[in-house]
């Protein structure tokens, strides 16, 4: 299979990306707004004690999938624009080093949220499970290792253009 | 950087163009343009070998090393 062009696995990858985008996007709205209307809700119906409790729960899950869609907005933003310079040809930059130690970061966020509502949640009755998997963590340090093997393969070359 | 690349002055020396020295050791302007203005990181044996036959001169007519550090104690 190709690295690059069509009906290779970078142009197959980026076209499922592209569509991911489109729905995390729809997603990502749905919740903004899900997240402004709901303490709305609460206030108006403010006087009816127990709906106000539910309203708080409610309101954790969906803060609790706002930031879990966010950090997925990011990532999956951050990795079309790696793919990006690979079909211009240019995928050993600093820049994509930098990107791939920001998914990194938002990765560590996301999990780090996770936990953190899964916490929060035990004050009130939201369903948020604390829930961590060793395999999510060795996945972010495999992103921070790649980060890594991109600065250097940019330091190669850019070695390599400046050799004449 | 304190290795100096002088292929401006021999060049000068010789009465030749970039262009012309491009041609006859076939390396291209854009990559002898690098090594005259400095940006160059590393050169090949093969690249130097034609330049030196072509300009007729020595490799340390072109490559320089500038002792930095040298020049600094001297100084104090």
């Amino acid at each position: 299979m190709r690295a690059i062009g069509k009906g290779s696995l970078a142009s197959i990858l980026a076209v499922g990306l592209h569509i991911t985008r489109i729905i995390l996007w729809i997603a990502f709205i749905g919740l903004s707004i899900a997240l402004v209307v709901v303490p709305l809700g609460s206030i108006i119906s403010i006087g009816a004690g127990s709906e106000a409790i539910a309203g708080v729960d409610n309101y954790l899950e969906i803060a609790h999938q706002f930031v879990s869609f966010g950090v997925m907005l990011f990532v999956v933003t951050r990795l079309l624009e790696i793919l990006k310079t690979l079909r211009f040809g240019t995928p050993f930059v600093k820049e994509n080093a930098d990107r791939f130690r920001t998914v990194g970061y938002a990765l560590l966020i996301g999990e780090g949220a996770k936990i953190a509502f899964g916490f929060l949640s035990l004050l009130t009755d939201a369903d948020i499970e604390i829930d961590t998997q060793v395999i999510t963590w060795l996945a972010i340090v495999a992103v921070f290792v790649l980060a890594e093997v991109f600065r250097e393969g940019a330091r190669m070359k850019e070695e390599q253009d400046l050799t004449v | 950087m304190t290795i100096s690349v002088k292929l401006d002055r021999v060049l000068l020396d010789r009465g030749m163009s970039l262009t012309e020295l491009s041609e006859r050791v076939g390396v291209t302007i854009a990559n002898l343009s690098i090594l005259k203005t400095g940006k160059a990181k590393a050169i090949r044996f093969s690249t130097l070998e034609a330049i030196c036959q072509e300009l007729k001169c020595q490799p340390g007519d072109i490559l320089f090393f500038d002792d930095e550090d040298a020049v600094a104690d001297a100084a104090e």
